[in-house]
């Protein structure tokens, strides 16, 4: 099997003959030209893989061809060795400039040449290799980016529908995953005797792996509400199956609620999850103070030993909830202040009355915290109001 | 970047972190641990957290992890000089009493 093709322009019928004599020797494919106007005829019928073209030629000099070969995107990939007479730095380094890939100073041994062709082809080879595996890349890339794509869709669905209803309330959210698809995940379940169940929860890391997990809690919440039983002991199933079902890194933070209109009384477990706030009367809107509903607890999913605390609060018609995961609070300014839970209750000190508005109210004025870098993490926040 | 230190101290092995803990780097942070753990077999690991300015989600659970693998082979884990931002994460995800926490290196080491 040929090596590979070179096309050897040059005026003189000699050195052509020369260099063609040796690269065929060396198992080369040979084309030649007299000049640069016929370099492009030949370059029509046959495409060679290498050029040697010499400088000074009639009809069309070696610079002319270079410039059309490299100037078209069809051909330019073509490796271009230009043979000068020429001798001073100025005119190699001009024609380097031309687009040429080297150069070879005349008189040369055609034993140079051919070792000069040699390590050409050898280069061409690895770009070949180097173009080919881009080219997987490029795929490979793509087809991630469509899967990706998909499982966010996926994973959107799996988010409670808007405008949300449950007994007596109803509520909205925002969810800005960073990477597309995110480790947060919430569901507002109605409960046959007139309660709702909520769950918020952060799943360590980001991207396909946390992802997963949000739908394993997403199923294990659910699965824990269906059994019947309050906060804690959905606390303590969920742990349990989370402790089973993923690898050492890997846990939630969770804040888990019932919400009883009956004797307006919410009772809930943190498991290390920033504490949602309660404002109080806040779905009239203007100013209103809010009270942090905090308890301690593990993250779910450390251990299946670690214990959990129930805490209780009032909840009153007109009350508005906000349940949000770390990323929203954790805008960082240049100076290293976070908005922390301070600055989210500065924002919720005033918001306008429906939970849409109140939701973009929030977004916007935490984003303002850091405009140029606002969100690093998963960002979900969800509202409740509980009508009046 | 994350900058890890590590030294030998007797039987125990200390690792001091200074930097932003996040996903970035957990993965960084994973390899010392691992590889300290695997060459020194230390009784005491002991970690540094004081040039520590946040840890996220992904580096609590690496310390979780930490304190697993050290129990399984015996070992302990102790963690001292928590920043106050590092505390308050700790407290709030109740970590506090998860881990064995001590004020001073010297104390993390004496505690073994």
């Amino acid at each position: 099997m040929a090596k590979g093709s070179v096309l050897v322009v040059d005026d003189e019928a000699p050195i052509r003959d020369i260099l063609s004599f040796y690269l065929k020797r060396a198992g080369y494919q040979v084309l030649t030209a007299g000049n640069g106007l016929e370099a492009l005829e030949e370059m029509g019928r046959s495409r060679p893989d290498l050029i040697i073209s010499d400088l000074r030629m009639p009809e069309m000099t070696g610079d002319e061809f270079c410039k059309r070969v490299k100037g078209d995107p069809a051909t330019r990939d073509i490796y271009f060795i230009i043979l000068t007479a020429l001798d001073g730095t100025a005119s190699r380094i001009g024609s380097l400039t031309l687009g040429a890939d080297d150069m070879i100073p005349k008189p040369f041994h055609a034993q140079e040449v051919l070792a000069k062709v040699d390590s050409t082809f050898r280069l061409i080879e690895m770009q070949k290799e180097i173009k080919r595996q881009n080219r997987e890349l490029v795929a490979f890339q793509q087809r991630v980016q469509e899967e990706m794509a998909l499982a966010a869709a996926l994973q959107m669905g799996l988010l409670p529908k808007l405008p949300g209803k449950a007994q007596g309330s109803h509520y909205t959210h925002r969810y800005l995953p960073v990477a597309g698809i995110g480790g947060d995940i919430y569901s507002i379940l109605p409960l046959p005797d007139g309660c709702t169940a909520m769950m918020i929860a952060d799943v360590s890391g980001h991207g396909v792996t946390a992802a997963l997990i949000s739908a394993m809690v997403k199923t294990s919440f659910e699965n824990q509400v269906r059994l019947g039983g309050d906060p804690l002991t959905w606390a303590y199933g969920m742990n349990e199956d989370l402790c089973r079902s993923t690898l050492a890194e890997q846990f939630a933070t969770a804040w888990l609620g019932r919400l009883d209109p009956g004797s307006n009384r919410l009772r809930y477990v943190v498991a290390g999850h920033c504490a949602p706030l309660r404002i109080v009367g806040g779905t009239k809107g203007g100013l209103h103070r809010s009270e942090v509903l905090r308890g301690k607890g593990f993250m779910l999913g450390l251990d299946e030993q670690l214990p959990f605390v129930e805490h209780d609060a009032e909840f009153l018609p007109g009350d508005r909830l906000v349940l949000y995961t770390d990323g929203l609070v954790e805008v960082e300014r240049e100076d290293r202040s976070m908005l922390e839970e301070a600055g989210l209750r500065r924002i919720c000190a005033e918001l306008p009355v429906g939970s849409e508005e109140a939701a973009d109210s929030v977004i916007t004025q935490a984003r303002a915290y850091n405009q140029s870098a606002p969100f690093m993490d998963d960002v979900t926040l969800v509202i409740l109001d509980r009508q009046a | 970047m994350l900058n890890i230190q590590t030294r030998q101290e007797g039987t125990a092995s200390v690792v001091s972190i200074q930097g932003k803990v996040n996903f970035e780097v957990t993965a960084q942070l994973r390899d010392v641990i691992r590889e300290t753990v695997a060459t020194a077999q230390p009784k005491l690991l002991a970690i540094n957290l004081e040039g520590v300015s946040f840890i996220d989600s992904s580096g609590l659970g690496l310390l979780v992890a930490a304190r697993n693998s050290v129990d399984k082979s015996g070992g302990k884990l102790h963690l001292c000089c928590l920043p106050a931002t590092v505390k308050k994460t700790f407290d709030q995800t109740n970590l506090t009493n998860y881990f064995s926490i001590f004020a001073t290196e010297q104390d993390a080491l004496r505690g073994a």
